[in-house]
C-alpha cells in the first residue's frame, strides 16, 4: 500500500471529503457535542446540588486542621514528696483508614497482619472496621499502650517497609500512628484511697478525695495543634504546648497512713465492725496527717471491691445496687459519715461550763446512777452510780449524771453557742468532698427540750462528723485555736515551683488557756487513772477520752464505740481520734475496743514522728503485739462482764472503799473504773426506763414518744 | 493559472488551543501536585517540571511534523502499525509494572507506555488504509477487514488497559464511519443505542457485566464501584467519592486557583486522571465550563480542517485526530463526573503523563501539517 500523490488536485478520489462523508462527520461532531453537553449538565448538577454536602464531607474529614494535645494531670504527693497520685505517658493506636484505603491492595493486609502480630487484634475486626469506616481518617482503636509496644510496631513496620522496597514488593505498612496520652497511676495502690480519690474519663474527671476536690487545679489545660496552608500550598504548623496540671502536695505522711490502715485491717480481721476509721491530726495548725477507713480500695482499679461482696452478691446486683455497692466502699467515712458522738464529747461541756463561769473546776457531783429530767430517768452507763465524783473525776469516769448536773446549770442556749463555736452542725471546710451539711443534726436551743440537753450534755442526740469531733478537740487541746482541717499543704506548678502555700487557717477561738490546761489535765487523768487506760502506752504522757454511743433507735443492741486522744498530754504534737463503728461481737458497748487501737497505732506514730519516751527506752518493756480479739486487751478487771450487772458497776477492787469515801474531801487515792462500758440492763420490765429520751437531732421518728419540758 | 492570491493555510487557532491547554495544563498540575509532590520529592514544582520539559520535547516534535508533509509520514503507516502491535506484544511479557499495571517500557530511566503509540499508529494506518481501500469498505469483506485490522491492536491494548483499548477501538470506528454506506450504517446506531441502554439501565446493565465472567475481577469491582461508590470503598470507591467531593465543593464560581483541599492527599495522585475534579473545585463550574469549551473548539478545528483537506488522507488524520481528543476529554470527564465506571484515561493536555502529552503532540503536528497544505482563496 503506497499512497498515491498526484499534483492534480482535480483527481476524484484526491480531492478532500465527498458531500455524504462531510454529513456523516458533521453528524459525529454534532454526537461529539452532544455529549460534552451532556458532562457539563452533569457537573452543573453535582456542583449545584451537593455543594454544601460535600464542602462539610471534605471539612469533617480534614486532620490537620487541628490536633489536641494532652496535659498531663498533676501528681499527688503526701507531705514528704512521695508520690500518692502520678501520670505515666501512654500511648494510643490509632488507624487512619482513608490511608490505609488510599492504596488498599498494598496497605491493608500487611498493615493488619502486623497489628496482630504485635498487639494480637483480631484480623477479620480490623478489615472490617478499615473497610466500614473508610471515610474516617482517625479511629482510636487502643489505648494505653505502653511505650515498649509503640517502639516494638514501629521497629517492626520499619523492618518491614524497608524489606518491601528491597524486594520491589509495592506493599507497605500505613495508616497507623500513635497519639500521646496520659495514664492515671497510684503507686500505693489501696493506701490512703478515700483521700486521694480516683479518676475516669482518662483522667480528665476526678472522683472522691483530692482527686476530686482539687480537680481543676490537677487538670492543666490541652493544648492545641493548628495547621494551615500557606502560599505555597504547604502546611504550616503552630502549637500551642500543653500545660500540665498542678502537683498537689499533701499533709497526708503516707507512714503513718500505712500504720493507721495496719491496724485497722488487723481490727477488721481479728474483731470486724461496719466500719473501724482513724484521722490523725496536727492539733497545732489542722492539717490532717492520715485518715483511713476499714474498707480501702485499689484505686487502680477502682471497681473492684470483691473484697467486700462475695462473687454472687456482685453477679446478683441490678445496676443500681452495683452503683450502691461501690459508693459505700469509696464513700469517705471520716468526711461524710455522721453518727452520735456519746462521751467523747463530754469535755465540751465541762469546757463550756469553764469557759461561761458557771463551774471553776472544783465543784463535786453525787452520782446515784440516774438523774430525773423532764420525766425522763436517765441512767448513767454505771447504772449504781459513780458517787461523789468531782469535775476531772466525771471526765475519768465518763460520768453522765455529772454532766447532766453541769449542763443543766449552763443552760441550753450556753451550750448550744458552745457547741456551734466548736464547729459542730456546720461544714468544717475541710478540702475533701463530701461534706455533710449538719446544720439540723444539732439542735437549735429554742427547739430543745430539758431531757435533749441532757443527752446532748454527754453526746447523745445529735450527730457530727470524725473530722468535726477532731478539729474540735484540736481547739480544745492546743489553748484554743480552731484550725480549719485541711489535707492539702501546697500547690506546685508542673516544674516543682510553688503556685499556692496553703497556710493553716485560724478561725476562731474556742476557750481559754485555763480551760485547755484544765482539759488537757483531764485527759492525762482519764488514760492515766481513768477509763482511758486501754490507750496507755508506757513512756508517754497520753491524754485522751472515751466513748460509748448508743445508736438509733435505743434498743441496745449498736454503739458507737471512739476514742480520741493526744500526745504528748501537756503539749499535744498529735491527735488521734479511733471511731469503730458496731464492733463485730454481742457486746459492742466497749470503748476498749477503740482505745486499744489507738494505742496500737500511736505506739508506732510517736517514735515516727520523733516524740520519744521519757528516759531511754530499756526502762519500758518492748511492746506486746496487739490483739484486737473478742476479748478486750484490759477485760482482766471485769471479768464479769454482762451477766451480773449489779456488780459489774464496780468490777475493779477496792471498790467498796471508793463506795464508802463519798466525800468530796477524801484525799485517798481513788481506784476507778479503767473502761468506759455501758451496761445492760437485764430485767425486760426495765428495758424502758433504760430508754435514752428523745431522738438524734435531724431524724424524724413518729415512734419514739416526746416527753417532758 | 488564477488570478487569485494562493497562501500557504496554517490552522494558528489550533496552535494557540493546544498552546494555551497545554499551558493551563501545567498551572494545574503545579496547583494539584504541589503539595504532595514537596511531602515526596521536596519540591512542589517536581511533575511541573517533568510535564514542562516533555511538552517542549512534544511541542518540538509537533513544529517539526508540521512542517513536513504528511505524505511522506503516510509511507509509515504499514511499519509503524506492525511496530505497536510489535511493542504491545513486548510489553506483555517485559514491561515494567508501575502501580501494579504492566503498562510502561523502556530502556534504563527512560520509559513510555505503548498504548500511546497504539492510538498515533492507528490513526496514521487506518487514515491511509481507509482511503485507498475507498468505496471497497462498503462491501463484507472490505468492512470485514477494516474490523480485523482494528480489533487486532484493540484486543492487544484492552488485556492491558481497557480503556486504551476502547478508545484505540473507537478512533477507527469514528473514520471508518465517514465513509459507511446505509447497510453498515445499522451497526453503528446498534453500537449507539447499546450505549445509550446501559447508560439507562446502568445497574442492571453494570451488575450482568460484573457477574458475568468477561471482565477481569479489577474491572468487575470498577463496575460495581461506579453503581455505587459509598458501598465500595475498597476497591476505588474512596478515589471516585473524592473526586466527587471535589467537584461538589467547588460550587459555580470555584474555591479559588490553589484553594483545593482535595488535593492534600484525598484525591489520590490529583495530577493524574482525576485533575479535572481539582480543577471543579478551584474554578468551579465557570472553570470546568471554560475548559470544556477550550476542548469543543479545539475538537471544532480539527472538524474543519478535515472539511477543508485538500485530499482523503489529509481529512482522515484530521478525523482520527479529532475522534481521539474527543473520545478521551469525553471518557475522562464521565469517569470524574462518575457518569462511567473509573476506566483510566487522562485529560489531554492537562493530565500529568510524559508519554501522552509528546504523542498527542504528534497528532496534532500532523493536523496542523495537513492545514499547511490547505490553500486559501483570496
Amino acid at each position: 500500500m503506497t499512497t498515491s500523490q498526484n499534483e492534480n488536485p482535480n483527481k476524484t478520489h484526491n480531492r478532500g471529503l465527498t458531500r455524504p462523508m462531510q454529513i456523516k462527520l458533521a453528524i459525529t461532531l454534532l454526537v461529539i457535542l452532544l455529549a460534552l453537553i451532556a458532562l457539563i449538565v452533569t457537573l452543573g448538577r453535582i456542583q449545584n446540588d451537593y455543594s454544601d454536602e460535600y464542602n462539610q464531607k471534605i471539612l469533617s474529614q480534614q486532620r490537620y486542621d487541628s490536633r489536641e494535645i494532652p496535659a498531663r494531670r498533676g501528681d499527688i504527693t503526701d507531705r514528704n514528696g512521695s508520690f500518692l497520685a502520678t501520670s505515666t505517658k501512654v500511648y494510643n493506636l490509632i488507624i487512619d483508614p482513608s490511608q490505609i484505603n488510599s492504596k488498599q491492595e498494598d496497605y491493608l493486609e500487611p498493615t493488619i497482619a502486623l497489628l496482630n502480630e504485635v498487639f494480637g487484634f483480631d484480623i477479620s475486626e480490623l478489615r472490617n472496621l478499615i473497610i466500614e469506616k473508610s471515610d474516617s481518617a482517625y479511629i482510636r482503636y487502643a489505648k494505653q499502650m505502653t511505650f515498649d509496644q509503640k517502639t516494638e510496631f514501629e521497629t517492626k513496620k520499619d523492618e518491614r517497609n524497608e524489606e518491601f522496597k528491597k524486594n520491589g514488593d509495592t506493599r507497605r505498612i500505613y495508616g497507623i500512628w500513635f497519639e500521646d496520652s496520659y495514664q492515671r497511676y497510684y503507686p500505693n495502690e489501696s493506701a490512703a484511697s478515700h483521700v486521694i480519690g480516683f479518676t475516669f474519663e482518662d483522667g480528665l474527671e476526678g472522683s472522691g478525695g483530692i482527686e476530686q476536690y482539687y480537680n481543676d487545679e490537677l487538670t492543666g489545660t490541652n493544648g492545641r495543634e493548628y495547621g494551615y496552608l500557606n502560599e505555597d500550598s504547604t502546611l504550616e504548623r503552630v502549637i500551642k504546648p500543653a500545660q500540665d496540671g498542678n502537683t498537689i502536695v499533701s499533709t497526708i505522711d503516707i507512714n503513718i497512713q500505712n500504720i493507721v490502715e495496719k491496724y485497722l485491717k488487723q481490727f477488721q480481721k481479728e474483731m470486724g465492725s461496719k466500719t473501724a476509721a482513724c484521722i490523725i491530726m496536727n492539733p497545732k495548725n489542722g492539717e490532717i496527717l492520715a485518715m483511713a477507713n476499714s474498707h480501702p480500695f485499689n484505686l487502680n482499679d477502682p471497681r473492684d471491691i470483691s473484697d467486700y461482696y462475695t462473687q454472687e452478691e456482685l453477679e446478683g446486683f441490678s445496676d443500681s445496687q452495683m452503683n450502691d455497692a461501690w459508693n459505700s466502699v469509696w464513700r469517705n467515712f471520716c468526711v461524710t459519715d455522721t453518727f452520735e458522738p456519746g462521751s467523747t464529747s463530754k469535755v465540751f461541756t465541762v469546757a463550756a461550763a469553764l469557759e461561761e463561769g458557771k463551774i471553776n473546776g472544783n465543784e463535786y457531783y453525787e452520782c446515784v446512777g440516774y438523774k430525773e429530767v423532764g420525766g425522763w430517768t436517765i441512767k448513767c452507763n454505771v447504772h449504781s452510780g459513780h458517787g461523789w465524783l468531782n469535775v476531772t473525776e466525771s471526765l475519768m469516769q465518763s460520768c453522765n449524771v455529772a454532766m447532766m448536773k453541769i449542763v443543766e446549770s449552763l443552760g441550753k442556749e450556753k451550750f448550744v453557742k458552745f457547741i456551734h463555736l466548736c464547729g459542730f452542725g456546720q461544714k468544717t471546710g475541710i478540702d475533701l468532698p463530701g461534706e455533710p451539711d449538719t446544720s439540723l443534726f444539732v439542735r437549735d436551743a429554742s427547739e430543745m427540750y430539758l431531757s435533749d440537753l441532757a443527752t446532748n450534755s454527754f453526746g447523745q442526740n445529735y450527730n457530727c462528723t470524725m473530722v468535726q469531733m477532731a478539729a474540735a478537740y484540736c481547739s480544745i487541746i492546743n489553748g484554743g485555736s480552731y484550725y480549719e482541717p485541711h489535707i492539702v499543704s501546697q500547690i506546685l506548678n508542673s516544674q516543682g515551683s510553688v503556685v499556692q502555700n496553703i497556710e493553716p487557717k485560724l478561725v476562731r477561738q474556742t476557750v481559754s488557756q485555763n480551760t485547755s490546761e484544765f482539759i488537757k489535765n483531764a485527759l492525762y487523768e482519764t488514760v492515766a487513772e481513768g477509763t482511758g487506760k486501754a490507750a496507755q502506752i508506757p513512756g508517754y504522757r497520753i491524754g485522751g477520752k472515751t466513748g460509748t454511743a448508743e445508736k438509733f433507735p435505743r434498743d441496745k443492741v449498736n454503739y458507737v464505740v471512739s476514742f480520741i486522744g493526744c500526745a504528748p498530754a501537756d503539749d499535744p504534737q498529735v491527735l488521734c481520734y479511733v471511731v469503730v463503728d458496731e464492733p463485730n461481737t454481742d457486746d459492742q458497748a466497749h470503748s476498749s475496743y477503740a482505745s486499744n487501737i489507738f494505742r496500737a497505732i500511736m505506739q508506732e506514730v510517736l517514735p515516727y514522728m520523733s516524740i520519744f519516751r521519757e528516759g531511754s527506752d530499756s526502762e519500758y518493756p518492748a511492746y506486746e503485739p496487739v490483739y484486737f480479739g473478742t476479748e478486750p486487751v484490759t477485760a482482766s478487771q471485769q471479768e464479769t462482764v454482762t451477766e451480773e450487772p449489779a456488780e459489774t458497776e464496780t468490777a475493779a477492787s477496792g471498790e467498796e472503799e471508793n463506795e464508802n469515801s463519798n466525800t468530796p474531801e477524801v484525799e485517798t487515792r481513788k481506784v476507778y473504773n479503767t473502761e468506759e462500758y455501758v451496761e445492760h440492763s437485764s430485767g425486760t420490765d426495765d428495758g424502758e426506763d433504760d430508754m435514752l429520751p428523745g431522738v438524734p437531732a435531724g431524724i424524724e421518728a413518729e415512734t419514739v414518744p416526746e416527753l417532758g419540758l | 493559472m488564477s488570478k487569485v492570491k494562493r497562501k500557504h493555510y496554517y490552522d494558528y487557532g489550533l496552535l494557540f488551543t493546544i498552546i494555551f491547554l497545554t499551558i493551563f495544563g501545567l498551572v494545574m498540575i503545579y496547583s494539584a501536585s504541589s503539595y504532595t509532590a514537596q511531602l515526596q520529592y521536596g519540591d512542589p514544582g517536581y511533575y511541573m517540571k517533568r510535564q514542562g520539559l516533555f511538552a517542549l520535547i512534544g511541542f518540538a516534535a509537533m513544529i517539526v511534523i508540521s512542517l513536513i508533509d504528511y505524505h511522506k509520514l503516510l509511507n509509515f503507516a504499514i511499519p509503524a502499525y506492525i511496530v505497536s502491535i510489535a511493542l504491545m506484544i513486548i510489553t506483555m511479557f517485559a514491561g515494567r509494572e508501575i502501580n501494579g499495571k504492566r503498562r510502561w517500557l523502556g530502556v534504563g530511566s527512560l520509559s513510555f507506555q505503548p498504548t500511546e503509540v497504539v492510538k498515533i499508529a492507528i490513526i496514521v494506518f487506518m487514515a491511509v488504509f481507509i482511503v485507498n481501500l475507498g468505496k471497497k469498505i462498503n462491501t463484507v469483506k472490505g468492512f470485514a477487514t477494516v474490523i480485523i485490522l482494528t480489533l487486532i491492536p484493540t484486543a492487544l491494548v484492552a488485556n492491558n488497559n481497557l480503556s486504551s483499548g476502547i478508545i484505540v477501538f473507537l478512533i477507527p470506528a469514528a473514520m471508518a464511519f465517514t465513509v459507511t454506506e446505509k447497510k453498515f450504517i445499522i451497526a453503528y446506531i446498534a453500537l449507539f443505542l447499546m450505549i445509550l441502554m446501559v447508560m439507562i439501565f446502568k445497574r442492571p446493565a453494570g451488575l450482568f457485566l460484573a457477574n458475568s465472567g468477561i471482565l477481569k475481577p479489577y474491572q468487575a469491582s470498577r463496575v460495581l464501584v461506579w453503581l455505587e461508590p459509598e458501598a465500595h470503598p475498597l476497591d476505588g470507591g474512596y478515589q471516585v467519592l473524592q473526586g466527587l467531593y471535589a467537584i461538589g465543593s467547588g460550587g459555580f464560581w470555584g474555591k479559588g486557583l490553589g484553594q483545593s483541599i482535595q488535593k492534600l492527599g484525598f484525591v489520590p495522585e490529583a495530577q493524574n486522571d482525576m485533575i479535572f475534579s481539582i480543577i471543579c473545585e478551584e474554578l468551579g463550574f465557570v472553570g470546568a465550563l471554560l475548559v470544556i469549551v477550550m476542548f469543543g473548539f479545539l475538537i471544532y478545528r480539527l472538524f474543519v480542517l478535515a472539511n477543508s483537506a485538500p485530499d482523503k488522507y489529509g481529512a482522515f488524520l484530521c478525523i482520527g485526530v479529532m475522534a481521539h481528543v474527543a473520545i478521551q476529554v469525553i471518557l475522562n470527564i464521565a469517569v470524574v463526573s462518575n457518569v462511567i465506571p473509573n476506566t483510566g484515561v487522562t485529560l489531554p493536555f492537562i493530565s500529568y503523563g510524559g508519554t501522552s502529552v509528546v504523542f498527542l503532540m504528534c497528532e496534532m503536528g500532523l493536523a496542523l501539517s495537513v492545514s499547511k497544505k490547505i490553500y486559501m482563496d483570496y
